[in-house]
């Protein structure tokens, strides 16, 4: 491809807004890895090893060595190592067993992915900042755990004890969730209370609460850990085609799925979802159009905590088989997948699908004798910083000599903060 | 123009301080009648020695960090990453001064008439943590000021990367997300005050880092009120178009109120772990959500830096009386949520306050 073609490419994807945001996560992703690259030398000239990590690269038939040193210190990670060991852990051997553990780990992380990255991106459309998703996943999750362990003794085992259990478990999860989600809604709504500090702090008091409620109460007596008693085996989301153990459900996979097509029908082709965009992008005019804005803010916020209510319910019902403390961090790691996916839904799977990669794929590159894991935290932070600001973007793309001048609009980020700041 | 709303809001504020007070009259004065009762306990417990001077202590991250908020969200850009930088500057610090070797002293200065003085090496790690939070701010503010951010997500974004950055760091230098003890600042302590009953003992024996705090807050309230670059900052946030007008570069404004807002979050994360915590880092637990109550804590003092102070002693009262109350039989997990169940009432009572009026928006200076 010439430069003026990949310039026209790049001017298509410019215009259009849909388009561009797709172009935008695509660049930020690209310079997080560049950076997180930059970090991995850091991270590994701060570790300490025997010898230097080398990058082998083939060159006409010879190889060109190259060995990790800065300062007379070695470098002990390779960051082209650690990508491909990344990429290649969190697929498996796919070709030859496309059901292998490393993948369904893949999987699972992704199918949790796609219900807190639709709860954060159902309220980011309404025009709400949810940070809380974190803990109305929590919440959610404890509820659903306690409410099957408490009904599944009166029911019959098999298929139509899962038939009745495992929809009541996701039903008492949104419920539970909503309410937890509604409640700053609310706060907004009709005290003005800003949700990002109110979500925020709401999580910290759902962990502990959660944890107290474990404890002291609901204490599988068996158990080392804090956590409830498990869920029994016809409760639990089957591994089908996938292995046991591997925590992945096909099912709750293809109910992620359905959600996200089910949010992208409400949010497109509903009165309700079309009250919810208004309110996002202009609440003014959503308001002179006869939005009830305060009901709105409610609304979006219950559908979001109620979608991550669901997410806690699946991590139980696949995951884990009990609720335990020390969740792990979905509903953060979903803020980056929403925002990520252009707020889209439809986006959504294919976002939580790259950051399942990343996670999975990180705890391949740890058990490699690498990276710590941890570095799926520190590439979430950089790619919400990069997505954050699409005129770095364009201003690239403005560098680049252009034949006619061209003025695009600015990109929102998000699906309407502008209501924000009156 | 008055704002109704506005006025009603001042209102709920006062009313709000108000019944604060009288509950701690009424808890005081039940106390007093009734020593053996739960208002009591809780009277002798908060009255003592030991909480006031652990509630200083506390407040010491959350001040530093309202502090910069206030500079940064006066000049316009609202700083939703305190907490980040509180995380990588608590981090940074321990690192650094483990690094060093924290019982040696690396470098000395010679003071004349004193001869040399060695600056032990905590001072140095210390340093290294305000640095590190200041290079966060620094990003914050290019993506901000340069590139036209939302300054929402790009807070966010610095919150998650020193939240995923400090836990890695711990990882690959000690193999687990948390860091080992260093040693922390001794206390100083002032000849004659301290020997003040009661006060000269909380006041006047205290870390440095507490003494740091009780002049930041009125030097922080003078420079932004009575210095010219807090009349720059203010019309950054209000009027930037008139600032400019008036040939103050609107960008050099908000860098350096930003920056400010890195280096004070600097002192207080590195304080945090240094001067008045256990001297060590522990994964997602040192910090806290302190960023986000300074946050609180300085829209409720309604950006006035003694507001702020007042506002933050609130809530690390309530924390260090909850570390006080375990023995009363109510489980500690449940009491740690009250600092933030308070955060939540607090905000959802004052709401909104008067922001500045360009917050969050970015300016383009006409020139360009």
């Amino acid at each position: 491809m010439n430069g003026d073609s990949w310039r026209d490419v790049l001017r298509r994807f410019a215009g259009t807004s849909a388009a561009e945001r797709l172009f935008i996560s695509v660049a930020a992703l690209a310079l997080s890895i560049v950076v997180g690259a930059g970090v991995i030398l850091a991270a590994g000239w701060m570790a300490t090893c025997g010898a230097p990590a080398t990058i082998d690269i083939p060159l006409f038939g010879a190889t060109l060595s190259i060995t990790l040193q800065a300062f007379g210190e070695p470098i002990c990670y390779d960051p082209v190592n650690v990508y491909v060991t990344l990429f290649t852990g969190a697929f498996g051997d796919i070709l030859s067993n496309p059901t292998n553990f490393s993948f369904s780990l893949t999987l699972k992380e992704t199918t949790l992915l796609v219900f807190t990255g639709l709860s954060v991106a159902i309220a980011f459309r309404g025009g709400m900042f949810n940070i809380g998703t974190q803990g109305q996943l929590v919440l959610g999750a404890l509820a659903s755990a306690l409410a099957t362990v408490t009904v599944a003794p009166i029911l019959p085992a098999g298929l139509v004890g899962s038939i009745v259990v495992i929809p009541f478990a996701l039903l008492v999860g949104a419920i539970v969730g909503g309410l937890y989600g509604a409640l700053p809604g609310a706060l907004k709504a009709y005290a003005d209370a800003n949700e990002v500090i109110t979500t925020i702090m709401l999580n910290f008091i759902a962990t502990q609460v959660a944890f107290y409620l474990t404890k002291y109460h609901f204490q599988n007596p068996g158990s080392q850990v804090v956590q409830t008693r498990s869920v029994p085996g016809f409760a639990q989301l089957q591994p089908i085609l996938f292995g046991e153990g591997s925590g992945f459900s096909l099912l709750a996979l293809v109910l992620g799925l359905a959600l996200a097509g089910g949010a992208w029908l409400l949010l497109e082709r509903t009165s309700l979802g079309y009250d919810l965009r208004t309110s996002g992008l202009q609440p003014e005019a959503a308001e002179y159009g006869g939005v009830d804005a305060d009901q709105t803010m409610v609304t979006s916020m219950a559908l979001s905590g109620a979608l991550a209510g669901i997410g806690g319910a699946v991590w139980v019902l696949m995951a884990i088989g009990s609720y335990q403390v020390g969740v792990p961090s979905y509903g953060f790691d979903g803020i980056t997948v929403s925002i990520l996916a252009g707020n889209n839904p439809l986006g959504v799977p294919i976002a939580a699908l790259l950051f399942g990669v990343l996670k999975s794929g990180s705890l391949a590159v740890q058990f490699a004798g690498g990276v710590p894991q941890e570095l799926s935290g520190v590439l979430r932070g950089l790619i919400i910083l990069f997505v954050a600001m699409p005129e770095f973007f364009r201003m690239l793309g403005e560098r680049l000599p252009s034949a006619e001048s061209e003025q695009s609009a600015p990109v929102a980020t998000d699906g309407g903060e502008g209501g924000d700041e009156e | 123009m008055i704002d109704r709303s506005a006025l009603d809001r001042e209102t709920i504020r006062y009313a709000l301080a108000g019944a604060a007070g009288g509950l701690v009259v009424l808890v005081a004065i039940g106390g007093l009648i009734f020593p053996g009762s739960i208002a009591g306990i809780v009277l002798n417990r908060a009255v003592s020695q030991s909480t006031v001077s652990s509630a200083l202590r506390l407040s010491v991250p959350i001040v530093f960090a309202a502090l910069g908020g206030i500079f940064a969200e006066k000049s316009g850009v609202i700083n939703i990453g305190l907490e980040g930088l509180l995380i990588i500057a608590a981090f940074v610090g321990v690192l650094a001064t483990d690094m060093l070797g924290a019982g040696q002293a690396l470098v000395s200065v010679v003071v004349p008439g004193l001869g040399t003085v060695p600056i032990g090496n905590i001072w140095l790690g210390f340093a290294a943590g305000i640095l590190s939070s200041t290079l966060l701010a620094l990003l914050f503010a290019v993506v901000c000021i340069e590139f036209k951010a939302d300054q929402i997500i790009a807070g966010l974004a610095v919150w998650l990367i020193a939240l995923g950055l400090a836990p890695f760091g711990a990882k690959v230098v000690y193999n687990r997300p948390n860091t080992p003890s260093v040693g922390t600042f001794d206390n100083w302590t002032v000849p004659l005050l301290s020997e003040i009953p009661y006060f000269g003992d909380v006041l006047f024996n205290a870390s440095p880092t507490v003494f740091m705090m009780l002049f930041a807050v009125p030097i922080s309230w003078y420079a932004l009120f009575r210095t010219p670059f807090g009349r720059w900052v203010r019309a950054s946030g209000e009027n930037p178009k008139a600032l400019d007008t008036a040939g103050v570069s609107v960008r050099r404004v908000r860098y350096s109120a930003v920056l400010l807002s890195g280096v004070l979050s600097g002192i207080g994360g590195a304080g945090l772990t240094l001067g008045t915590g256990t001297g060590n880092f522990v994964g997602g637990g040192t910090v806290n959500g302190r960023g986000f109550i300074a946050i609180v804590a300085y829209l409720f003092g309604n950006y006035n830096p003694f507001g702020a102070f007042g506002a933050s002693m609130l809530f690390s009262t309530l924390d260090a009386l909850q570390l006080r109350l375990h023995g009363l039989g109510v489980p500690s997990s449940l009491i740690q949520t009250i600092p933030y169940v308070t955060v939540i009432i607090v905000l959802a009572l004052v709401g909104r306050t008067q922001i500045p009026e360009a917050a969050g928006e970015y300016y383009e200076s006409g020139e360009e």
